[in-house]
Order: structure tokens, then C-alpha cells, then sequence
């Protein structure tokens, strides 16, 4: 192995990206290994005399190899790019995602841990490059966007997509979404309340960001140039494009192992069985039309409530979600974009349908999402989108809730339904420089016919890990106070909901730019089926002293040693709480999740000590 | 690298009339094995005695009993008995844990509850969570807080700790926790603490984050200690009365428990530290199959434990085996690889690193929705076990169809004792297979193999490929009942041209037992930029971890010939999570270390991630020791040299199917007469109780003079 540290060494040395581009490939080192070892040819090497596919076979054993071969490919991508990525959103929450499109941008396969990237993806990438024009595609090059309006979701979701060439044939394309924690705007981690989207940060158009395996200097520093902590962005970047070089020399190596034409031909009988099974389970659920709707706090501008509402139609083994009854879009950041409101509905289908079904084109062939442009659930240039994942996580639970009567012992109540979107920043008094912090937090999660809710969880499509106090307190000039379950802050239930959590943050001598970008303060949590609706969200400044309750929706700049405490709302109940089985109710009582008052209140326990 | 503490030779004092030897026991689910191996002769026995799970030291005493009789060896001539067991781990798995109390910093009581926030499932809305393993009415919040640099912010509440304590032994708490906020910086407030709890209970296991588990990030950290405090009391219980039983049979030898990361402690420390020991039976297979495959030449090795559930990989390199840092214990139920982290408890000590999937002989072939054919994850396990067992299994597996191939011998499996149903095999591939995918017997028998052996591969390439080698450098050693049945096939498959398959493959943990070197872990996290500054520390900081290796190896000086400290540091750039473990190049002026760490990391970073970036400056977080004291080993006897006519061992020929060639007639052998030196040309089958091995055609099989198979391509022979 090359020992590179003793000269200059550019991201990746000339030589490289010279012979890389010829092979279609970023990196040397693993180009060599692909050469030198060609680890994988047994196949080909044994002389199969002609591709099955070719000869109109289907082998059973053959797609199930191929299928676990595929699957590796995006998993490694996904390991490569959460252990080179800097920001503790992608390494230690997980907050990205990872997959393999064929020359015709259908997905093929998908590794993620966060459910928010079911749909996303599969829209981003066809359009991104339909916009930059398929033709104009290199060996070697790579297209970054975050564009809302082209298939994208909010701008701290950048995507990387980069053509797979065998034999100067185009194979498809791998492709890695990111949350990155800032991209610049109006306020810290580009999470504020804002009207239009040039305040929430730079907007990135289906662009070029490498050529001939090789990052462009020139927009990265313009990238670079328009977003707060640009060290740790930029090393973000890097370990995406890491992740698509490992991608891209993997497919390779699978080519080569089942030959190129049998590759294909499974691929698409792969996208077929999905279909198939998706259309099996469909099959089995109840036809009709089923509605709901719900309210958000406000948007973030003005007191007034925003409506939602959406209807289920199942007919002919078609599951449709209809959101044409949603209000205009607003200037704003509460606004989806559609492929927001896509994934959110293709989260709750993936929930209703067998779980070992994959992930792939095959998977959305049957599903709807009807919406008008300009509408809150499909929004259209210029307004803002910062706050789109709380529409979607709304829509998640209002699906369940339209859900409720036809399909009971599948659906749930709601969750916390929100997001929590909590950023901070400004200068380090310690180090002088400048930085975001981006954060999520969890609470609890509805119940269902058969179970209580779980305690402290992510819910729906989000699934992201919290991060250490220790290591917050370590990297950024702030202290945790509390990070606890809130006792009664469940909804009340024969099988109850889960607590929420309180965090409380302070800021030790500086004056923090803090803000929130959530809901449900106003409108909390319901239950189902009799049960009751947990404790809404608080959002307090001061919460020991005077108390202050902030809006859902806002940015503040805190004093010295200003504490917030942010406090997430239980999950609803499900069924009659007087129904609950006693040894719960008591069991809740013992551990303290339930005060003694909330047991006879609330649960009809009788009076005790 | 590695320094090296030479000592005058062993002090083996036994006087030549007692025949010495070393005993290690295995408690596996169904089974427990026994090795014993005479110092003087190295003649290995293995013995193999039902488990009895109610009572494990039972079935323990049983196998030393028995070892020790069929090798007519005397109690006090045991020199050293080392045990695997899996009592932590079935403890966190049922749920049968001692009730433990935590004591923490105010605000954080919910933090083994609250965990990672995240859900395992990502689309169950019917999953609930694992219940912590303390319950919230023993959490207790104390006045005390520390700042990220360590420096005390709020005095540890005394008088608010000890009402504490009162309460909590007052409500029948055995075992307590003390995990305050950043204490692996300053351990000031927990050695209070720990002082107050043992006046107040001085009958209570203490468990104390930063001794258990001094690194940061706090939620492992606490679940570590918290994991060790829950099984404190029963590992010290069970330690106690095995210590008792050996006594009492007048066995007198230092008593050795095999830790999570391969190497052995002494059983009075396991007591204290029994989160170490919690995945002893995995890392004992890992360590014998390294130390077989080096006693015959290979040092780098990709091992290959295919049991009735699952099937284990790990990687040995330059003849060590690969660690990780953190792993989760008491997950309910198997999940795939990429998925249900937060489904158990993290632990967070080093770990041989192995990817386990769902293909073991017992994995369920069959068909979904969809009509795709598939294997795993779920298993017949042994009750009711393949179709061919004839005890009520109906859906076919693995073993049904390594025995409609051929594969197996119907009249010899476990030596005979139970006679394996081929009819019933067929019927339930024919059934649930075959006809469902319009295939016919063979191909679909073939089929359930090949699928199942993909899943082999993902796992193997996770554990080479992904972690950036190349498999074809490693030898794959395959033990386990089923690992030799399919190691040929997978070798061929990843392009390995060594598969070594030892003596008693289905024993081969137990035996593994016999072979381990005594190994301290020291970790101290030291966060520092990696500048000229911070070399004094890490000089430092390695020399204090010498002493206090040494002070912990004198214990033992009676067993080791030889000390190594294998010192690491773990490194990442500036605002990454994940460290990269970089070996110390060892004493050197300091400007040429600073160097050399760099270099060595940049070069880990390139090969991890394909770049390395200028601007951005090195973090130290990490530094790492292993103290190994090296326990000679016994050199084993040799068999009798053969005369290249192994018809001698031939038990006669039968139908064997090969994707491919079609059915061969291949001839069967009977390993127990395989000499040294044969060589067994494939196709063919080599049996023996615990196992067979299957020899491809194209490949041969050469006995070694130990016994060990090793199969390599004809070409290359």
C-alpha cells in the first residue's frame, strides 16, 4: 500500500483520478484491489456459457444470490459513509441513506435507517438527472442537489448522485441523501422561521460537483462559502462522495461476477416480485374511502392554525392517498414538499404491508399520492420548506387515524407527532469560531390495540439517535440539565401511550441563537378507539424560574446562562382507560411513570395512600 | 507493536511422577464439552455431557470428572482449568437478572431508559421496549455535577447519597450502579460514592462506570456497568460454587474464565468484572480456530462456526483476533445485520468481532409470497430439528438437504447414534420447495445450499471485504458440527485456497480453551489534538498502564512464559464520531512519533475512506493496551505417518450431488484412520462423530501431522 502522507496529498492524487476516470472509477486503491483480485469472477471464470437471461431462465437461486449481493453493495456504501462523515447527524444519528438506481432510475436497492428517505430518494434521483440531462454524463462525474422543487425535500438534505459506466455503457447510478447540519440562511442549522426558501440556505440545482472522480474546487468552495461550521460540512462531503466510490466499484465487481446481462435481468425480476407482493397484501385490505384531518399549531408566522386533511381511498388494489383538500401553501416554513408528503405516506404503507418486503420501484408501483401544486402537502417555489418533515410526520399519524375503523388492529395511535427540530449556535466564546448544533428529540409513541406505546422513542419515519451529553457538552459551549421521561405525560388508554421526554439545555456565559422548529403545543396527541390524548409539547424558557412558554415555531436569542427546556408530548392512548388491566395501572404507579392522582384521575384506580 | 517482558522459564514445579494436564470446559445450549490435554505427552481428550441449565456447575463437575477418567489423570495433577460459559448472557436473554439500584447525576436518571431514542423496528408499530435492567424505583439522582473538562461544578451531595443507599438496601437491592455525568475524566464523586455505598452495604456488588468502563459517552457507559452489576451476583454465586466443587475434588489449579475479547482472567476477577466474560463461548471458538490454523502455518485466518441456529465469522490477523470496542447483549431474537441496534444492552468492552447470520443446519428453507426461495432466518433448532431427525420437523433445512445430496450419512450421524430419515428429508424439499418453484429434488436441495451460503458470504464479506482485505489472503477454518460441510464450497466461492478444518470440528471450543493466553484490558479516554503536546501524555499514559499490567500479571506468574502489551490508539480527525485504532510504533524520539502516528493513521483513514484530509487536525480519543501473559503451550502429540494408501480408511461409497458436476460416486473415510500425510483427493466425504467434512471435486484434502485437514485446489497442491 501507497504510504501518501510524506508529500502533498490532495483528496485523491492525480494519477488516481487519471486512470480512475478511464475505469469509471474515484480511487486507485480500490480500482487496484478490483484489478489484482477480481475476487468475485468464480461465475464468469467457470464458464457459464451463456446468461440465463439470454436463454429466458428464471433461476430462483440465482436472484436470491443476487438479491444478497445487491444489498451488500448499498450497505457498504452506507458504512463507509457513516464512519468518514463528520457531523454527528450522519455518524452517530444516521441520518442519511443509501442506493443503487438502474440505467432507467428505477431504485433498485436501498439501505437506510431512517425511514424519511423511503420515498425521497426515489424521486430526487430520475429528476435531478433528467434536469441535468442524462447525456451530458461522464465517467467519473458526480451531481449534488437539494433542490425542493426537483424532487428534493428541505436544503439540509443534500443528495449526491454518481453514473456507473461498465464498458462505456451506462449500468445506473449510486446515490447517497445526507442531512447536513447546516446550509446556511437566516438562522443556525438553516432551521428557522422563515416566508421563502432563499432564507433557509443555498439552494444547490442539479449540478456537477465532480468530475473525473475529483471534488470541483470551484463549487465547493462556493458551497462552502454560504454555510456556518464549514470544516465539519465539508467533511460530510467527502464521506459522501466515499460512499459512491465504494458503491460504484462494488456494482462493478458484481457485474463482472454475474455477468452484465444476467445483473440486469434479475434486477428487474427483483422490482417485479416487490410488485408482487405489495399487490398480494393490498389485495387483503378492506376498499373504501376513509378521512381525517387535524390542525397544526400555527405557522410559525401568525397565531392562526393550519388545517390538514387527507382521504384513503383502497379500490382495485390501488392505495391511494388523496391531499387535495389541503390549504393553500403559506409563506412560511410549513410546507412539504411533495416528496415529503410521498415518503410519509409510503412509510405508513411499508408499516400496513409484510416487513421483509424490499425497498425498490417494485414497492411504489401500486401506491397514489394525488396533491395540488401550491398546497401545503406540495409546495411550489418560492416559498419555504424548512419545516416540511413536521407536515409529513403529521400525515403519518392522520393516515393511521383515517385508518382506525376500517383496519384496527393495524394502526396507531398518535405518536408524538413531531419532529422537534431544535438548533443552536453562534460563536464559540471558547474557541472563537463559529457553529451550529442540530438536534431531534424523542417521545412517545402511540398505542395500539395489542401493546403500550414505547416510552422515549423517535416515531414514525424519523428513527434518529439522540447524542451523548457528554459529547454535546464536550464539542459545544452548553450544559445538559435534564434528559428524563416525563411522568403523566402519557395518553391515557386501556393500553396507554408512551412518556415523553424533557431536555433542558444551558447556555454557560454567551448569548446562544436557539431555535425551534416543531409543533404540537397546541393541538396534543390523540388517542383511539376511547383512549385519551397525551400532554402536549412545552417549549419554556426558564423553566425553574419564571417560565415563559415559547411558541412551536421560533428563534430566539438567549441571554447568559438562559436555560430552555424542551418537553416532547406522550403518544396517545388506545381504548378505554378504566379498561386497563389494574396491574398496569399499579405497575405505572410503582415505577413512578404515573402519579398517584393521574392512576385515580385518569384510570378510575381506586384511592390509595 | 509490541514490547516483550522475557522471564526465565516456566516454573512448572510438578514432579515428573504426576502426569499434568490442563482442562477446559465448554457450556454450550445443549451440550457441555470438555478437552483435557496432557502437558507431557500433548495428548488431547474430548468428553461431551448434556447441559443442565438449571444447574450448570453440574454438568461443569460431570465433564471434569469424566475428562479426568478417560484420561487416567489424578485432581491434583491439573495445572490449569480455564471455563467458557454462557450464565451472563442466558441471565440478560430471560430476563433473570439480580435486582440492582443506580445512583447518578441529578437530570439523568432515565439514561439506560431513554437510550439511543431510537426503535429497533423501523415499521412495528407493535414492538415494545427490552425492560432496562434497572427498574425506575431504584434510580436515584444525586446532587453532583462535573464539567466536560472534568472540573467539579456542584460537590457530590454525601448526606443526599447515603439516604440514598438506606432506602435502596432497605428495598432488597443486591447489586448498585454508580455512573455520574464525564466521571471517566475525574473519578472523584464515584470513589466517594463507591466508599459511602460499601459502608452503608458492605454486602452489596458495587459496580462503578469508570472502573468497568472508563471512556466516554454516557449511556454506554452506564448500561456497561449496569450490565455487570445485574449479573454480578449470579456469575459470583455460580464462580463460588464451582471454586467450592473443585476443592472439594481436590483440584487445586489456578481457575480461568475466558473473557468476551479471547483472552483469560482469573475466576476471582471475573467476579468483579463478569461483563467481561459475558460472550466467553463465541471468543473461544475464534481463538482455537487462530491458534489450530497457526500451528500449521497460517496466520491470517477467517473463521467459520456453523452451528444448528446461526453461523459465526470473525477474522484472525498476524494471528490476532480482531476486536471491536462495543456490542449489545439479551437481544430477545436473532436480527439481521444492519438492523435492531438498541433491540439489547450495549456493552462496551473489547469483543472479538464476529457477524453472526441466521444459516445454521437448522435454518428453515422456503418460499414466500412472492415466490422467492428462501433460507433462514428462522431455525427447526433441535426440537423439532430437521425433517430427517423423524421428531415431528416437517419443513426442510440445511441438514435435510446436505443429506439428500449425499452429504451426510444417514447411519453415522453423531457416530451412529442417531439415524437420520432421507425419506422424510425428501418429502419435505419436495413439498415445500421443490414443487412450489417447479424444481426438481436435486436442484431445489442444491438451491436451499447455494441461498444459504449467500448469506454466508454477505457475512464474510462484512468482516473482510468491507473492512478492506482481501478474502483470498486468509485461510477460512471451519468448525462447528456443520462449518466443514460447506467451508469448501464458500472457500471456492470468495477465491480462498486454504480451508483447514481441525481435529474434532464439533469440539473445537473446548478445545480452544486449552490454547489462550492471559489478557488484561487498560483503557483511558485522553482526548487530545495530536500535536507535539500531547506525546508526553501518551508516553505517559502508557507507561502507568505498563505498571499496572505488570502488577495484574504477577498474579499469574506461575502460568505465563511471556508478557506482550499491545498498545493502540484510537484516532479520528476533529469532529468525527468513529475512531480508527492505530497500533503505538513504540519508544522513539518524541517528533519522530508524532510522525509516525500521523503517517500510520493517514494511511488507516485512506484505506478506510479513500481520502485523507490536510486541514483538518488528528484527535486523539482513545489509548489501549491488551497485556497478554503468553501461556506456553502444550505441544501436541502427532499421528503415525501413513503410506499414502488411505483405502485403509474407506467406509465404502455413495451418491453425491455437486452443482455443477451432477452425481458423483464418491467415496466415504473414516477420519479416526487417516494418517499423517494422506491425502484425500475429492470428491469425497471425511466423517467423524461431531462432523464431516466435505472435499469438493477439483480440491484434496491433506492430513496434517496433528491431524488437521487442510483442503487445497489440486491445481495448487
Amino acid at each position: 500500500m501507497r504510504i501518501q502522507n510524506q508529500q502533498p496529498s490532495p483528496l485523491i492524487d492525480p494519477e488516481i483520478s487519471y486512470r480512475a476516470a478511464k475505469l469509471h472509477e474515484g480511487d486507485l486503491r480500490l480500482l487496484r484491489r478490483v484489478v489484482r483480485s477480481q475476487i468475485f469472477n468464480c461465475y464468469e471464470k467457470r464458464g457459464t456459457p451463456m446468461p440465463r437471461a439470454a436463454r429466458g431462465e428464471f433461476d430462483p437461486v440465482r436472484f436470491e444470490v443476487i438479491r444478497s449481493a445487491l444489498l451488500a453493495v448499498v450497505e457498504e456504501m452506507g458504512a463507509t459513509l457513516r464512519r468518514a462523515a463528520y457531523s454527528t447527524n450522519i455518524k452517530t444519528r444516521g441520518d442519511f441513506s443509501c442506493a443503487f438506481f438502474d440505467s432507467e432510475c428505477r431504485a433498485v436497492v436501498q439501505a437506510f435507517a431512517q425511514p424519511s428517505h423511503l420515498g425521497s430518494l426515489a424521486h430526487i434521483v430520475p429528476a435531478a438527472i433528467e434536469k441535468y440531462g442524462r447525456e451530458r454524463l461522464q465517467p467519473g462525474d458526480a451531481l449534488l442537489t437539494n433542490d425542493p422543487y426537483t424532487g428534493g425535500v428541505h436544503l439540509n438534505d443534500i443528495t449526491l448522485i454518481s453514473p456507473v459506466f461498465i464498458e462505456d455503457k451506462l449500468f445506473g447510478y449510486v446515490a447517497n441523501i445526507a442531512h447536513h447540519v447546516d446550509v446556511g440562511g437566516s438562522t443556525p442549522g438553516s432551521i428557522g422561521v422563515s416566508k421563502e426558501i432563499f432564507q433557509e440556505g443555498i439552494i444547490i440545482p442539479p449540478i456537477r460537483f465532480m468530475q473525473k472522480g475529483n471534488i470541483d474546487p470551484n463549487v465547493f468552495d462556493i458551497i462552502r462559502a454560504n454555510i456556518r461550521g464549514e470544516r465539519e460540512v465539508s467533511g460530510d462531503f467527502r464521506a459522501q462522495s466515499a460512499a459512491n466510490r465504494i458503491g460504484a466499484s462494488r456494482l462493478i465487481e458484481l457485474a463482472d461476477r454475474f455477468g452484465v446481462a444476467d445483473s440486469i435481468y434479475y434486477m428487474g425480476q427483483l422490482l417485479e416480485y416487490t410488485d408482487r407482493r405489495v399487490s398480494s397484501n393490498l389485495s387483503t385490505f378492506p376498499e373504501g374511502r376513509y378521512h381525517a384531518q387535524c390542525q397544526f399549531d400555527n405557522d410559525g408566522n401568525t397565531d392562526e392554525p393550519v388545517d390538514l386533511s387527507l382521504t384513503v381511498e383502497i379500490a382495485d388494489g390501488i392505495f391511494t392517498v388523496n391531499f387535495e383538500a389541503c390549504p393553500a401553501q403559506r409563506p412560511s416554513s410549513l410546507n412539504a414538499t411533495f416528496s415529503q408528503t410521498y415518503s410519509a405516506v409510503m412509510y405508513v404503507v411499508k408499516c400496513l404491508i409484510d416487513h421483509d418486503i424490499p425497498v425498490n420501484d417494485g414497492l411504489y408501483r401500486q401506491i397514489r399520492v394525488k396533491t395540488r401544486p401550491g398546497t401545503i402537502t406540495h409546495a411550489t417555489y418560492p416559498t419555504a420548506v424548512a419545516a416540511g418533515w413536521e407536515v409529513a410526520m403529521h400525515i403519518c399519524d392522520l393516515i393511521f387515524k383515517a385508518l382506525s375503523e376500517a383496519m384496527p388492529e393495524r394502526t396507531i395511535a398518535c405518536t408524538k407527532g413531531i419532529v422537534c427540530n431544535l438548533a443552536f449556535g453562534g460563536i464559540n466564546p471558547t474557541s472563537g469560531e463559529y457553529f451550529t448544533y442540530y438536534e431531534t428529540i424523542a417521545g412517545g409513541c402511540g398505542a395500539t390495540a395489542a401493546n403500550d406505546g414505547m416510552d422515549a422513542v423517535q416515531a414514525h419515519f424519523q428513527n434518529t439517535e439522540n447524542a451523548p451529553a457528554e459529547e454535546v457538552e464536550l464539542y459545544y459551549p452548553v450544559r445538559i440539565l435534564r434528559y428524563e421521561l416525563i411522568p403523566d405525560s402519557e395518553g391515557p388508554g386501556k393500553q396507554r401511550g408512551g412518556l415523553g421526554i424533557r431536555r433542558d439545555f444551558l447556555f454557560p456565559g454567551w448569548n446562544a441563537s436557539f431555535s425551534i422548529l416543531s409543533d404540537r403545543a397546541i393541538f396534543p396527541p390523540w388517542g383511539l378507539a376511547g383512549g385519551q390524548p397525551a400532554r402536549a409539547a412545552k417549549y419554556i424558557l426558564d423553566p425553574d424560574g419564571k417560565a415563559t412558554e415559547l411558541s412551536s415555531k421560533t428563534t430566539i436569542t438567549l441571554a447568559p446562562n438562559a436555560v430552555i427546556s424542551i418537553q416532547t408530548p406522550g403518544g396517545g392512548g388506545y381504548g378505554n382507560p378504566h379498561d386497563r388491566d389494574p396491574k398496569k395501572v399499579s405497575e405505572d404507579l410503582r415505577q413512578q411513570r404515573i402519579s398517584r392522582l393521574r392512576a385515580e384521575t385518569a384510570y378510575g384506580a381506586e384511592k390509595g395512600p | 507493536m509490541t514490547n516483550s517482558v522475557q522471564r526465565p522459564a516456566s516454573s512448572s514445579s510438578s514432579p515428573a511422577t504426576v502426569r499434568a494436564c490442563r482442562i477446559g470446559i465448554d457450556i454450550g445450549g445443549t451440550f457441555t464439552d470438555g478437552a483435557i490435554v496432557d502437558e507431557a505427552t500433548g495428548k488431547v481428550r474430548i468428553v461431551k455431557v448434556l447441559t443442565t441449565p438449571r444447574a450448570p456447575a453440574e454438568g461443569f463437575m460431570t465433564a471434569v470428572d469424566r475428562a479426568l477418567e478417560i484420561s487416567e489423570a489424578r485432581p491434583e495433577s491439573v495445572t490449569m482449568l480455564v471455563h467458557a460459559t454462557t450464565i451472563a448472557t442466558n441471565a440478560l436473554i430471560e430476563g433473570k437478572t439480580a435486582r440492582v439500584g443506580l445512583i447518578t447525576t441529578r437530570g439523568f436518571r432515565d439514561i439506560l431508559e431513554i437510550g439511543y431514542q431510537i426503535r429497533p423496528e423501523l415499521y412495528n408499530i407493535n414492538q415494545v421496549k427490552l425492560s432496562p435492567l434497572v427498574e425506575r424505583r431504584f434510580r436515584y439522582e444525586i446532587g453532583e455535577r462535573l464539567d466536560a473538562q472534568g472540573r467539579v461544578l456542584e460537590p457530590l451531595d454525601q448526606v443526599g447519597l447515603r439516604a440514598a443507599v438506606r432506602e435502596l438496601k432497605a428495598r432488597g437491592v443486591e447489586a448498585i450502579v454508580i455512573a455520574f455525568l464525564h466521571s471517566y475524566l475525574n473519578t472523584v464523586h464515584e470513589d466517594i460514592a463507591e466508599r459511602i455505598v460499601r459502608e452503608e452495604m458492605p454486602e452489596a456488588f458495587v459496580s462503578v462506570s469508570s472502573h468497568v468502563c472508563p471512556e466516554f459517552r454516557e449511556y454506554a457507559r452506564t448500561s456497561t456497568a449496569a450490565v455487570n452489576a445485574a449479573v454480578m451476583p449470579i456469575v459470583a454465586r455460580y464462580l463460588d460454587q464451582l471454586s467450592c466443587s473443585l476443592v472439594r475434588r481436590n483440584i487445586r489449579a489456578p481457575f480461568y474464565m475466558m473473557q468476551s475479547s479471547g483472552g483469560v482472567m482469573k475466576a476471582s476477577l471475573a467476579k468483579a468484572r463478569p461483563v467481561y466474560i459475558v460472550e466467553s463461548g463465541p471468543a473461544a471458538g475464534v481463538i482455537a480456530a487462530g491458534a489450530f490454523a497457526r500451528s500449521v502455518g497460517f496466520e491470517n485466518i477467517i473463521s467459520f462456526d456453523m452451528g444448528g441456529t446461526t453461523a459465526k465469522v470473525g477474522v484472525v490477523q498476524e494471528g490476532l483476533p480482531k476486536l471491536s470496542p462495543e456490542y449489545e447483549v439479551g437481544r430477545k431474537t436473532y436480527s439481521p445485520i444492519g438492523e435492531g441496534k438498541g433491540a439489547g444492552y450495549p456493552v462496551r468492552t473489547p469483543v472479538i468481532d464476529l457477524v453472526e447470520v441466521g444459516a445454521g443446519g437448522g435454518s428453515l428453507a422456503w418460499v414466500d409470497s412472492g415466490g422467492a426461495f428462501r433460507v433462514g432466518p428462522e431455525s427447526a433448532g433441535s426440537e423439532p430439528g430437521p425433517a430427517c431427525y423423524g421428531r415431528g420437523g416437517h419443513r426442510p433445512t440445511i441438514t435435510d438437504a446436505n443429506l439428500v445430496l449425499g452429504r451426510l450419512n444417514s447411519d453415522f450421524f453423531l457416530g451412529g447414534e442417531m439415524r437420520l430419515d432421507d425419506g422424510a428429508a425428501r418429502r419435505a424439499i419436495n413439498e415445500h420447495v421443490a414443487k412450489p418453484l417447479g424444481l426438481d429434488l436435486l436442484t431445489a436441495a442444491s438451491g436451499i445450499l447455494d441461498v444459504g451460503n449467500a448469506g454466508m458470504i454477505g457475512a464474510m464479506r462484512i468482516v473482510s471485504v468491507q473492512r478492506g482485505y482481501d478474502p483470498r489472503e486468509f485461510a477460512l477454518v471451519a468448525f462447528g458440527g456443520a462449518g466443514p460441510l460447506h467451508a469448501n464450497a464458500l472457500a471456492k466461492e470468495l477465491g480462498i485456497d486454504v480451508v483447514v478444518v481441525p481435529t474434532s470440528p464439533g469440539v473445537a471450543t473446548a478445545a480452544g480453551l486449552l490454547l489462550t493466553d492471559i489478557k488484561h484490558e487498560l483503557v483511558a479516554t485522553r482526548r487530545m489534538v495530536l500535536s507535539s503536546e500531547a506525546i508526553p501524555m501518551i508516553v505517559d499514559s502508557f507507561s502507568e498502564f505498563n505498571e499496572r499490567a505488570l502488577r495484574m500479571l504477577a498474579e499469574d506468574r506461575d502460568q505465563w512464559s511471556e508478557v506482550t502489551f499491545l498498545r493502540s490508539i484510537e484516532m479520528r480527525y476533529r469532529g468525527q464520531s468513529h475512531e480508527l485504532n492505530v497500533p503505538f510504533p513504540g519508544e522513539m524520539a518524541p517528533h519522530l512519533l508524532e510522525k509516525a502516528l500521523r503517517a500510520s493513521f493517514s494511511q488507516k483513514h485512506l484505506d478506510a475512506f479513500g481520502y485523507i484530509s490536510e486541514q483538518d487536525l488528528i484527535e486523539i480519543v482513545n489509548l489501549r493496551m491488551s497485556a497478554v501473559g503468553h501461556v506456553p503451550s502444550v505441544r501436541r502429540d502427532v499421528l503415525g505417518v501413513g503410506n499414502g494408501d488411505i483405502g485403509r480408511a474407506q467406509k465404502g461409497t455413495r451418491d453425491l450431488w455437486v452443482r455443477g458436476s451432477g452425481a458423483l460416486q464418491a467415496p466415504f473415510y473414516d477420519r479416526y484412520k487417516l494418517l499423517a500425510a494422506d491425502e484425500v483427493p475429492g470428491p469425497a466425504i471425511i466423517e467423524e462423530i461431531d462432523s464431516s467434512t466435505l472435499v469438493l471435486p477439483g480440491y484434496s484434502a491433506g492430513v496434517q501431522a496433528e491431524g488437521h485437514l487442510i483442503i487445497r485446489p489440486l491445481s495448487a497442491a
